[in-house]
Formats: C-alpha cells, sequence, structure tokens
C-alpha cells in the first residue's frame, strides 16, 4: 500500500481522470458521443408507480453503460415503436406482440427476456368484478370489456384469440370496449366496475397482488390463457454496438450483482436471461391466425 | 302576584331591562341579517364550485368523449372531484357523470348502478328538461333539486368540441354543507350578540344606577321638603354636569333658598311679635300712666291737707274710679293673655245668657234688641270664646245706638260656619277710625280702655275664622263674623261630655 500510494502521489491529475474512467465510474470522460444520453422506452407493460425504483434502476444502468440513462415514457406501445424507428430510443422494454408484427425493414432485435417464476413466459388473465356471477368470457356477452392496448398480446389479441376460439365475433360481442393503456389500470378499471371484464397480463396481476392487494381483491381471474413469451427487452438494430453490447451485459449482469438482484426483487422478476426468437412462436401463431380471421 | 304591573317597577330595573332588550334586539335582528346573506353566500359559492368542478372535467373531457375513451373520462371524473389536500371539507359530492348527447352514459361515478353506454336510468322528467335545454343553448345551467340522498345542486356543463356539444358534465354537489357552514355561523354570530347582550346589559346596569342615585336621593329630599324640613342637600359630583346633575343643583338651590326664607320669616314674626309687645307695653304704661297722674296729685293735695272732709269726699271717688280704670284695664290684658285656657263647653243655651247681661245693660232706656239666635240647645259649642265675642260687639252696639235704637243679633250655622251678626242703627264708624278699629288701646270714648274690640278680633283670630264691618257714619253698623263651626261646635253626642 505505501509503494501503491507513492506511485499515485507521483502520476499527473489527467491520468488520474482516465484511470477513474477505466474503472467504469459513469465519469463522462471520452467523447461528445459518449455524453449524449442513451434513451430507453418504457410502456404499459411495467408497473410505473415507483418512481423511486425506476431512479435506482437508470442510476444502475448508467454506471454499467458509461453513460447518462434516460427512461422515456410514452402511453402506447405504437409511439415506442415509433421512437424506436425513428431512432429517438434505442432500448425499450415492450410486449411480444408488437416483437412479432411484421416490420420492412426489421429496426429491432431482441435483447434481454425477463425470468417471472422461473421461466421466460406469462399468461394473460381474463379478470371480473369480485362480484361478477360471469364465469368465463361467454358470460360477458352485451357487457363492456376493458383491453389495455390495441398492440398488448396479453390485454389484446390473447382475449380476442380466446373468445374468437368460441366462435363469437370479438367486434360486437361487447357493449362497449375501452383500452386503458395501462395493465395496472385495467385491474382498477374491473375493480371500480367501470368495466364488466378485463384482460390483464399475469405478471401485472400478482405483482399488484403483492403490492396493491386492496385493488386484486376486488377482483377474480375467471380465465387463464395459455403461456406466452415475456414481453421482451429490444434494442434498436442501427444502434452502436458497443453501446448494445454494454447495455446487453449491463441487464445480463443484473442477477450477478447486490444492487441488480435488489432491482430485480422490487420488480418480482428472477432475472433477464438471453433472448431466444422462438420463445414468441406462439404469440406470432396467434396474431397470424387472428389477422386472418380463423382462429 | 310575583311579577306586578311594569308600570310599578323600579327605574333601576327598568333601564337595564330596556337596554338589555335593545342591545339584543339589535344583535339578533343583525346577526339574523348576516346570517341570511351568509347563507345566500355559502349558496353562491357552492354553485360555483358546482360549476368550476362541472366546467373543469367537460374541458379535459372533449377528446375523450369524441374516441369513447371511458377508462379516460372516468378518471378525469374521479380526479376533478377527489378531495384535495388543500381544501378541509371534502366537496360533498353526491354524483358525477359525462353523458353523451343522446343521454347515455360515458362515465359515471358510481359505475356499478350506473354502467357505461346505458341510458342514464335515475333521470327525473325536470332533469331531462334541463339536459334537453343545455344540449340546445349550449349554454352551462346550475338548479337545486332534491334526491334520495336529501338536497343538490346539480350543474350541467355542456362538453363542446369545435362549437358543437358533443356530451355533457353532469355535477351533484350535496347542500348539506349550506346547512352546517350557516349553522356555524349562526352559532358564532349568536354567541357575538349574547356576550354583547351579557356586556350591554351589565353597561345599562351601571349607566341606570349612576342615573338613579341622584334621582332617589332628589325624591327623598323632595319628601323632607314636602314635611317642611328644608335642610336636604343632595351630594354632587364634580364630573355630575348633565341634567340630572343640574336638576340636583337647581333642587339644592332651593332648599338652600327656602330654608333662608323661612329664616328670614322667623326673625321677622319675632321682632314684629317684639314690636307688638313694646307698643301693648307702651300703651299699658300710658293708660295706667294717665289715672296715676290725676290719682297722685289727689294724694298729694290730702296729704298736705289731711283734715279736710270734703276734699276726702271729693277725692275718694276720683281716686276709685281711677283705680278701677286701671284694674279694667289689667283685666282685659289679663282676659286676652288667659285666652288660651279661656274654653268652657256648654249648650246653645249659654248665648242665651249673653242676652241677660244685655239688657241689664241696656236698663230702662228704650232701645229695642232684636233677639234671634238659631243655635240649638242640643248643640254643644264653645261658650267662653263665644260670649266674650258676642258679649264685647254687643255691648259697643248699645254704646253706639246711645239712648234709643235699635240692636240685632243673629246667629246662624250653615255649611260649617257659624255666623253671628251684630247690627245697630247708631252713630256708625267714620272712615278714619274703621282703620284703627282692632288696634289695642284705640278707643273714642273717654272711659274705654281700646282693649274690647282688640280681644274680639284676637279670639276670632284664634278660632280660625273673620271679622267683617260695615258701617255708615248716621246710619249704624254691622259686625259679621264667621268662624269654622268646627272650632266652636261639637255634635250633641260627643259634646255631652
Amino acid at each position: 500500500m505505501r509503494d501503491g500510494t507513492s506511485v499515485t502521489n507521483r502520476i499527473s491529475r489527467r491520468t488520474v481522470l482516465t484511470l477513474m474512467g477505466a474503472a467504469a465510474l459513469a465519469r463522462p470522460v471520452l467523447a461528445a458521443e459518449e455524453e449524449r444520453p442513451v434513451r430507453f422506452g418504457l410502456t404499459a407493460v411495467v408497473v410505473r408507480e415507483n418512481l423511486q425504483f425506476f431512479e435506482r434502476w437508470r442510476h444502475f444502468l448508467e454506471q454499467r453503460v458509461g453513460r447518462p440513462v434516460r427512461f422515456v415514457q410514452r402511453r402506447s406501445y405504437r409511439e415506442i415503436m415509433g421512437l424506436l424507428q425513428t431512432g429517438e430510443i434505442d432500448f425499450a422494454w415492450i410486449c411480444g406482440y408488437p416483437y412479432v408484427q411484421k416490420r420492412e425493414p426489421e429496426f429491432i432485435e431482441l435483447m434481454a427476456v425477463p425470468v417471472f417464476q422461473g421461466e421466460p413466459l406469462y399468461h394473460s388473465y381474463i379478470i371480473v368484478h369480485r362480484d361478477n356471477p360471469a364465469t368465463s368470457l361467454a358470460d360477458l356477452k352485451g357487457k363492456v370489456f376493458a383491453y389495455s392496448d390495441p398492440d398488448s398480446n396479453s390485454g389484446y389479441l390473447v382475449p380476442r384469440y380466446l373468445l374468437a376460439s368460441t366462435g363469437a365475433s370479438p367486434d360486437n360481442f361487447y357493449r362497449l370496449t375501452f383500452f386503458t393503456y395501462n395493465h395496472a389500470e385495467t385491474v382498477e378499471a374491473i375493480a371500480n366496475r367501470v368495466a364488466d371484464g378485463g384482460a390483464v397480463d399475469s405478471y401485472v396481476w400478482e405483482f399488484m397482488a403483492k403490492t396493491r392487494s386492496n385493488v386484486t381483491e376486488r377482483t377474480k381471474i375467471i380465465s387463464r390463457s395459455q403461456k406466452f413469451g415475456f414481453p421482451p427487452l429490444v434494442m434498436r438494430s442501427a444502434a452502436d454496438p458497443e453501446l448494445k453490447r454494454r447495455m446487453q451485459a449491463a441487464i445480463f449482469g443484473m442477477r450477478e450483482d447486490i444492487d441488480g438482484r435488489a432491482l430485480l426483487g422490487q420488480l418480482a422478476l428472477d432475472s433477464f436471461s438471453p433472448p431466444n426468437p422462438s420463445l414468441f412462436d406462439g404469440i406470432r401463431a396467434v396474431a397470424q391466425r387472428m389477422n386472418e380471421g380463423k382462429p | 302576584m310575583i311579577f306586578s304591573h311594569p308600570r310599578t317597577w323600579s327605574l333601576s330595573v327598568k333601564l337595564p331591562l330596556t337596554i338589555t332588550a335593545v342591545v339584543v334586539g339589535v344583535a339578533i335582528t343583525v346577526g339574523m341579517a348576516i346570517v341570511v346573506q351568509e347563507r345566500d353566500r355559502i349558496r353562491e359559492n357552492l354553485e360555483e364550485k358546482a360549476l368550476v368542478i362541472a366546467r373543469g372535467v367537460a374541458g379535459v373531457a372533449y377528446e375523450a368523449v369524441l374516441r369513447n375513451d371511458y377508462w379516460g373520462l372516468y378518471k378525469s371524473l374521479i380526479s376533478m372531484t377527489a378531495p384535495t389536500e388543500s381544501s378541509e371539507n371534502p366537496p360533498g359530492i353526491l354524483g358525477g357523470m359525462v353523458l353523451d348527447t343522446e343521454g347515455r352514459v360515458l362515465a359515471h361515478m358510481n359505475p356499478e348502478t350506473n354502467p357505461v353506454g346505458m341510458p342514464l336510468l335515475a333521470a327525473n322528467p325536470e332533469q331531462r328538461k334541463w339536459l334537453r335545454e343545455v344540449l340546445e343553448t349550449n349554454a352551462p345551467h346550475i338548479h337545486t333539486a332534491q334526491g334520495e340522498k336529501g338536497e343538490y345542486v346539480e350543474s350541467i356543463v355542456p362538453v363542446q368540441s369545435e362549437g358543437s356539444v358533443v356530451g355533457m358534465v353532469i355535477l351533484h354537489l350535496s347542500t348539506e354543507e349550506i346547512h352546517t357552514r350557516t349553522l356555524a355561523a349562526a352559532g358564532i354570530i349568536f354567541g357575538i350578540a349574547i356576550a354583547l347582550a351579557v356586556v350591554g346589559s351589565m353597561l345599562g346596569a351601571y349607566i341606570s344606577r349612576r342615573m338613579i342615585r341622584p334621582l332617589n336621593a332628589l325624591a327623598n329630599g323632595m319628601d323632607t321638603v314636602g314635611r317642611g324640613d328644608f335642610t336636604p342637600v343632595i351630594p354632587l359630583r364634580p364630573r355630575d354636569q348633565d341634567e340630572i346633575g343640574q336638576l340636583v343643583e337647581s333642587f339644592n338651590r332651593m332648599t338652600g333658598e327656602l330654608s333662608e326664607k323661612r329664616q328670614l320669616e322667623q326673625q321677622l314674626a319675632l321682632s314684629e311679635k317684639l314690636a307688638a309687645l313694646g307698643r301693648i307695653a307702651a300703651g299699658v304704661a300710658h293708660e295706667v300712666n294717665n289715672p296715676l297722674g290725676g290719682m297722685l296729685n289727689c294724694l298729694d293735695t290730702l296729704k298736705k291737707k289731711p283734715g279736710d272732709e270734703e276734699l276726702v269726699q271729693r277725692y275718694l271717688p276720683m281716686l276709685e274710679r281711677g283705680l278701677n280704670r286701671i284694674r279694667a284695664i289689667v283685666q282685659g290684658l289679663l282676659a286676652e293673655l288667659r285666652t288660651d285656657q279661656a274654653e268652657a263647653w256648654g249648650d246653645g243655651g249659654c248665648v242665651e245668657d249673653v242676652k241677660d247681661l244685655i239688657v241689664a245693660e241696656i236698663g230702662e232706656r228704650p232701645i229695642l234688641l232684636l233677639w234671634s239666635n238659631q243655635i240649638d240647645d242640643k248643640t254643644c259649642i264653645n261658650c267662653g270664646h263665644l260670649q266674650q265675642v258676642a258679649h264685647n260687639l254687643l255691648r259697643n252696639a248699645v254704646q253706639a245706638v246711645g239712648e234709643y235704637g235699635t240692636v240685632s243679633f243673629r246667629t246662624q250655622a250653615s255649611g260649617g260656619m257659624l255666623l253671628i251678626e251684630v247690627e245697630d242703627d247708631g252713630v256708625g264708624i267714620p272712615e278714619d277710625v274703621l282703620a284703627h278699629l282692632f288696634d289695642p288701646f284705640f278707643t273714642t270714648r273717654a272711659s274705654g280702655t281700646g282693649l274690647g274690640l282688640w280681644i274680639t278680633y284676637r279670639l276670632i283670630e284664634r278660632m280660625g275664622g273673620e271679622i267683617e264691618v260695615e258701617s255708615e257714619v248716621g246710619k249704624g253698623s254691622l259686625f259679621r263674623v264667621r268662624v269654622p263651626a268646627k272650632m266652636v261646635m261639637q255634635s250633641a253626642l260627643s259634646g255631652a261630655a
């Protein structure tokens, strides 16, 4: 230690700063490109009530990526996809349905898939109010139904697919339908009886059951879909490869790190796993059948 | 009766009561006016609030209405009507909803009973009329209605998009707030009124005590003065310069002047008495001195000639006359001085005794005595005084007629007065004599003492009566005496003793 101290004392100030930068302390010491914040898009997939969590997660990512990180929140998946296409954001946490939709040319690629309760999969829950006598989707005929987002898998595509599977036409089965653009608000709409039934991401419902049980207690699940690939994290294909690599490493590395594990714990996720595009084949198949009009 | 008529109450009760009543009356009247005004103001506030909240929802709702974003509308309704942390009172919102132009529910604060997309079930005809009017006029409306949960203010605000109405926001605010806040205001205002009344009555009691103390003293002072005591002086404090103070000052001045005046009167009466005494003493001295001079001369002459029988024969009657005259004067004086004790009660017959005396006095002279005594024998009268008065007057009358004439004597009791008239047709009394008729030692006769009429006058005066003289020289005189009957007469029964 004595030797080390004397060496440090002798080197110049500039060298010290360089060393600190190399030590991945997120100090912006490189070119102007490096100063530009990395923009990360978020959607209704994530429960967005806990702003403190996002602040910590942002801090965590800034440290690992070595650049400022800004989260960009938009109401719909469509807006986030637009931002990805124009390059305003480089990363986003979207849903499986937007991911499988056809794009020419493709401008995104999978970055990571969250692992929830041991597997990178989730359901769509069909929920109604606790006092609602309905036991299946068929009982909701002529009622008010809440979707989350027209590009949501669990909150739009799957419930329509489930209804179409029974031979009904999703477009005129209900008296009214509306979009909440947020899974958590779908649960609230059901709990407050604004809608009679709704479709919600199983991950969000289970998360709320732990953090806001007073809301979920007023709802009940009458139907669970098959498992689908969990809403993935994607990155813009045209983004800086080095940035992509560092971001991916930071995301994957969360489970290896005490801070990262704490953040994962707050998200109620096990980890972020490397992507496997075949994970979304189920969604792709459902989307294809719905687009053909024949489930 | 515990409560007597207010007119009999003391001023020290009435004054504070009046002040208290006035203060309470004014305070309650003003208080009620303020409460009524406050109530109107609170109602206006409430209506304004209902309109502002409904406008707030309508302002952000048009896009959601156009897009059928029922969830967005519901969230707007809930967030606009949620109680804010800054406001202490909850808004008391009974209901809120957004309707489309057909009257269907787009959002409702109570979605369970009012499902979206369905016509508003709870609407009553009056409400429908207002909804139609708002749609037609495109102007907000507010009115008060009665619902299951009590009275409420209903505001209806059109949701507009580029000038056309696409829906309506309806808000129900409970008017309970008006009542609770009015009650609270009334409580404060009437509390102040009661406090004012208490302060006012205390002030009233103090003021009235200050005002009434000198008044009571004045009343007592007047009472004392009324009883003839002019000594009371009411203490006057230097600061009492008001009307009551002036009154007290005037009263004190009056009593002072009265007592001074009485002192002067007493002094005057004393000096008059002394002067009269002096005059009597001088008269006595003079009257006694006159015969004394002659008598001393006689004695002187008799001493010089002790053996002269003729002188003795001549002077002894002179000495006797002189001494008789002195005795008459002294007896007259004694009679006057004894009058206090000369009370002897008897019946009407005692007046008749005087007749005998006068008849004896007249003797053989041809004098006609007309006697008319109307006093009943059974009436008891004060004989001593009346006999003396009658005798004096009659003797004078007999002397006035001289050798022949007529003397009349009349008595009569009527109207509480006893009337005695003595009339003669004698020489009459000249005017210069009339003026001194009742003076002591005033006489026109050489042998007279000048005490008869003076004593008569004094007796009548003492009995509270009066004497009048009508006389014409050469024709005669009339003496008329009026004496209050109660002084000289008693009823037969009580007077028998």
